[in-house]
């Protein structure tokens, strides 16, 4: 039991610190000639603390570009992002500061927006998942808000862009099937409350900012109904989103 | 010679052997500064090797909280709404928010002058909505409270679109608004908004379209 201790001990003098043994908190050295602090997340807020090269500052947590950090004598502030990814770990390694995932290869996404159906508004929220980087599983529902009544529309299908690399505008085309139900507001009642259905659709999607995109997507349905005819609905839709 | 030549091959089946029961634990070789074969350094590079593991970075974009305020429904009188909202903040600038709240609608000026004329059954006067929204910091700032105060805030403008269920009925409603978030802490936030929500209704007669203005207060936390 004492040579342990004792070598804990021992380990404890003499490591530098790159780990704090209770709060488990990201300490980084600053490399560069200084490194501005500032009272809030946002470009605007007015620097209040610098700290120097080489000395050592822990980071808190981050919000959106920002990281939170505090100083060797504890003074806490806001570093942006790109200043902190130029310090340094304690043994001369660059700071790991994850980067924006890269938008052609992102593997996560979820998003909402509006749409029309058949004439009715739509609201519309998905989650996306890459298989690579260009078929892509999404799960969208939606409610369309019309006058005579009201869908809750749930769909899982593939998706396919074309040309994932291309940045602010890639044509995407998808393959999927369903299931509606129609909240009737006025009489007379649908023959048929819950349907089957199956789609195309026709989209592209395209990067904003950071780990913002949009997407828009025109959509063909066939509802399988139990008359003679499925009815044939088409709805179009825009979105915003965000990704992982 | 023939034996002596087995017996090698032997040992070197052997050896190999042992290699081979060896290739799996790949133990590490010990860092030994390497003996001073030509000429002796200066100075004798004392390396502290140890295993660096790195934490993680919280991350804390997620805003979650509750709010309470006035909702004035169009022809129902101002009522009490309270509900909870949900925020991911993308960018310094941009975050998306979503809500969801109820809130219960009075009587019409109709329906106190005559009690016995009802424009919407008892169960029909729930008010319930929830919001899509895209938010913008347009102001970000500070306020100060006396001399050694300051909090972080920031000035907002909200649009969206979401669903108003009213009088039995779902309505597709358009929602935009303004709001001022008040860090008490870094991750506690007090929020003040007034919003409106748009939506069309034939309830009182003709179609048209109704607004619906709610001023909240809510507090949320930053995870």
């Amino acid at each position: 039991m004492r040579p342990l201790l004792a070598s804990l001990l021992l380990l404890q003098a003499f490591s530098v610190g790159v780990v704090h043994a209770k709060q488990q908190l990201l300490e980084v050295v600053v490399a560069e000639p200084y490194l501005e602090m500032h009272s809030g997340p946002g470009r605007g807020y007015p620097v209040v603390y610098v700290v120097g090269r080489d000395e050592v500052v822990q980071v808190l947590y981050s919000r959106t570009e920002w990281y939170k950090v505090r100083a060797p004598r504890g003074q806490e502030g806001w570093v942006r992002r790109a200043e902190l990814a130029l310090t340094k770990l304690a043994n001369g390694d660059p700071a790991p500061i994850p980067p924006y995932p890269e938008f052609a290869t992102h593997r996560w996404e979820i998003g909402a927006g509006y749409g029309v159906f058949n004439h009715q508004n739509l609201v519309t929220t998905w989650g996306d998942f890459g298989l690579t980087d260009s078929l892509d599983v999404e799960l969208v529902l939606q409610q369309a808000l019309g006058n005579i009544d009201n869908r809750y529309i749930a769909s899982v299908g593939m998706r396919h862009t074309f040309i994932p690399e291309w940045r602010w505008f890639s044509p995407t085309a998808g393959i999927g099937t369903g299931y509606q139900y129609i909240d009737n507001k006025v009489p007379p009642a649908p023959l048929q409350t819950h349907n089957e259905l199956a789609y195309v659709s026709l989209g592209a999607r395209g990067f904003i900012t950071r780990r913002f995109m949009w997407r828009a997507d025109w959509r063909k349905y066939v509802i399988f109904t139990n008359q003679n005819q499925n009815e044939e609905p088409e709805e179009w839709k825009f979105g915003l989103a965000v990704f992982f | 010679m023939e034996i002596r030549l087995s017996g090698i091959l032997l040992a070197a089946a052997l050896l190999s052997g042992c290699g081979w029961f060896h290739r799996g634990d790949k133990r590490p070789q010990p860092v030994v500064a390497e003996e001073q074969s030509t000429e002796p350094s200066i100075v004798e590079p004392q390396v502290n090797r140890r295993e660096v593991k790195t934490p993680k970075i919280k991350a804390k974009d997620f805003e979650l909280g509750g709010y309470f305020g006035a909702l004035s429904i169009q022809d129902f009188g101002v009522n009490p709404v309270y509900g909870v909202r949900a925020a991911y903040h993308v960018s310094e600038d941009i975050f998306l928010e979503g809500f969801l709240a109820r809130s219960k609608a009075g009587t019409t000026s109709l329906e106190d002058v005559f009690p016995e004329i009802t424009v919407v059954s008892n169960s029909g006067r729930q008010f319930t909505y929830y919001d899509l929204d895209v938010g913008y910091n347009v102001l970000p700032g500070e306020i100060f409270l006396g001399r050694g105060r300051a909090f972080n805030s920031a000035l907002y403008v909200t649009f969206g679109m979401g669903d108003v269920h009213f009088a039995d009925k779902d309505q597709f409603a358009l929602n935009f608004g303004a709001g001022e978030r008040l860090l008490i802490t870094d991750w506690l936030a007090m929020h003040l908004d007034v919003r409106d929500h748009v939506f069309e209704t034939d309830l009182t007669g003709r179609t048209k379209n109704v607004h619906n203005i709610e001023a909240i207060l809510g507090l949320t936390a930053f995870y």
